[in-house]
């Protein structure tokens, strides 16, 4: 037990004190103004529905597969949603490997709730075969580096990751029509998912002070402030969730005053993702025509009494 | 003997190689190895204090955690985490900070066959990173071997096609400033040893022999391409905070 409080970081008293005092003059100790986000960078990786997200030092990495199963007995013509976050104990000294703790369920059920009741994705176009095959989207969060503010930056991933994968095409056959054929990459291009709308998540963080509120908490702020809020809304204009768990109580004019900001950044947000998405879009296309691969490869020579390989 | 492989490479052509270190703010050390589309990343946080229940405190511990792609962890992932342990054991000097533990921490980024040499390599990267101190370095390599011939760094396809293969990791080589300074065993210079061998399948002792030989060619290749990362970067190493 000892062992396991030696590694856990703490700040200190004065580092407390320096972040609260800087902010009672709208300073933060990241040189950003209180309503300023960090800069995000969208990267994907080779196969379709994996994205790396950067927001200042948070770094996210999400994965979408999916797999045909049986739909739930009351959902017999939907497919399914499911997101697994993973608190990597690379993240953080903090993390322990094994079950989720309170932090990643809390931050795989905000996603979970923008993402599946606002029907941002379409599950009835995700039914093969009604009561018997539908596709199960998994979407697996992977956070690699806590520079805080993780739920904003797994969210953009799991976004992205939905919005470059690509699933199977499948058709009915058998004698009945009651046999699905999944359909191989090489053989039919597979399809996107369909995607209404981005829903995107926004956190602010409250201090003592009432008047205080910043946008993007970084891993030291989140230490010293009292109160947390996440909103999820979209470039729309619509609130698909707001989550504030406990923490200071705040009065309604700054909730307003929230969900205003949330609205702009969001529209910003959400071009980003879109114009990162259509650069992948393009590099993809590109490299479907045939080319010969570049030779970057190294060459290993033989021993000498051998011939020499080429 | 010519081979036919897929994306055009000879026999004895590894896949283009690239590294990173010190990629994430909060771990001591991290690093990431690509070798072709497999790409991997290791963290490395220690010495932390105090070891676990059922290891000798007048050492030093080492403790791995692999984290799949997708998917829970398996029989699979332990048992990487298992040869990646004995395989760093083996390399750090455990004398030296006693009752301590370092975790070093593996996330697949992308799995397109050299999975496991790939971890070793970027857990290694990761611990210089950290400042671990360590004997030498492990360089690892994959090589599938068939009735005679050897293919260096198969692909994800050419693992499952190919009936055996060996995952092989041997000491990297030393580069000593006096003439008879490279550490020898037993008369023998130490990058002839090997640390660690997996192999997949059956193949012949004259196979696995072959084998052998390939992978420690390719390993001078790989150490001269670590050695050369390592010392740019520390060259230019000029971050800020």
């Amino acid at each position: 037990m000892e062992g396991r409080l030696a590694n856990s970081w703490r700040l200190t008293v004065n580092d407390k004190n320096f972040i609260k005092t800087a902010l009672l003059s709208e300073i933060r100790i990241d040189g950003r103004k209180p309503y300023e986000y960090r800069k995000i960078a969208i990267k994907f990786g080779r196969e379709d529905g994996s994205s790396e997200v950067q927001l200042g030092q948070t770094h996210v990495m999400g994965i979408v597969t999916a797999q045909l199963v049986q739909p739930y007995r009351d959902r017999p013509k939907e497919g399914i949603l499911s997101i697994y976050t993973e608190f990597s104990p690379m993240a953080d000294p903090s993390f322990e490997p094994g079950r989720p703790g309170e932090l990643a369920v809390e931050l795989g059920r905000i996603i979970d709730r923008g993402l599946r009741e606002s029907r941002s994705v379409d599950t009835e176009s995700l039914c093969v075969l009604a009561g018997k095959f539908v596709w199960a989207i998994r979407i697996d969060l992977h956070i690699l580096d806590n520079g805080g503010n993780l739920v904003d930056a797994a969210n953009i991933a799991a976004l992205a990751a939905l919005l470059t994968f690509r699933r199977p095409e499948c058709s009915l056959g058998g004698e009945d029509g009651q046999e699905v054929i999944v359909h191989p990459p090489e053989i039919r291009e597979p399809l996107p998912l369909t995607v209404h709308h981005l829903p995107i998540a926004i956190t602010f963080g409250f201090f003592s002070n009432e008047s205080i509120l910043v946008i993007d908490p970084t891993h030291n702020e989140e230490a010293v402030m009292s109160g947390r809020m996440t909103t999820t809304v979209n470039a729309n204009g619509d609130i698909c969730a707001i989550q504030k768990a406990g923490g200071e109580g705040v009065p309604q004019r700054v909730i307003m005053q929230c969900l205003q900001l949330a609205t702009a950044k969001a529209v910003g947000i959400t071009k980003q993702i879109k114009e990162a998405v259509e650069v992948y879009n393009t590099e993809r296309a590109l490299r479907k025509i045939k080319r010969h691969p570049t030779s970057t490869s190294v060459n290993v020579r033989e021993k000498q009494n051998q011939s020499i390989g080429k | 003997m010519e081979v036919d492989r897929e994306d055009g490479r000879t026999q004895n052509q590894l896949r283009p190689l690239a590294c990173s270190r010190n990629i994430l703010h909060r771990a001591h050390g991290s690093a990431s190895w690509s070798q072709g589309d497999t790409k991997v990343l290791a963290a490395v946080y220690g010495p932390k204090a105090g070891t676990k229940k059922n290891e000798n405190p007048e050492k030093a511990c080492i403790e791995v955690i692999w984290k799949p792609k997708t998917g829970q962890t398996g029989k699979q992932e332990k048992e990487y985490e298992m040869i990646l342990k004995r395989t760093l054991l083996s390399i750090c000097i455990l004398t030296v900070n006693p009752n301590t533990t370092t975790s070093i921490i593996i996330q697949v980024v992308n799995d397109d066959g050299a999975l496991l040499p790939s971890a070793i390599n970027a857990a290694c990267l990761a611990l210089v990173d950290a400042g671990i101190p360590m004997k030498h370095l492990a360089i690892a390599i994959c090589c599938v071997a068939k009735s005679g011939y050897v293919i260096l760094d198969p692909t994800k396809l050419e693992e499952q096609k190919m009936k055996a293969f060996a995952y092989l990791v041997f000491p990297n080589s030393v580069h000593s400033v006096l003439p008879e300074g490279s550490l020898s065993v037993q008369g023998e210079p130490i990058e002839h040893g090997i640390i660690t061998s997996v192999t997949h399948g059956t193949m012949s002792v004259d196979d696995y022999f072959y084998c052998l030989d390939r992978g420690r060619a390719a390993s001078v290749k790989l150490s001269d391409f670590l050695r050369r990362s390592l010392q740019q970067h520390s060259t230019d190493s000029s971050k800020a905070g």
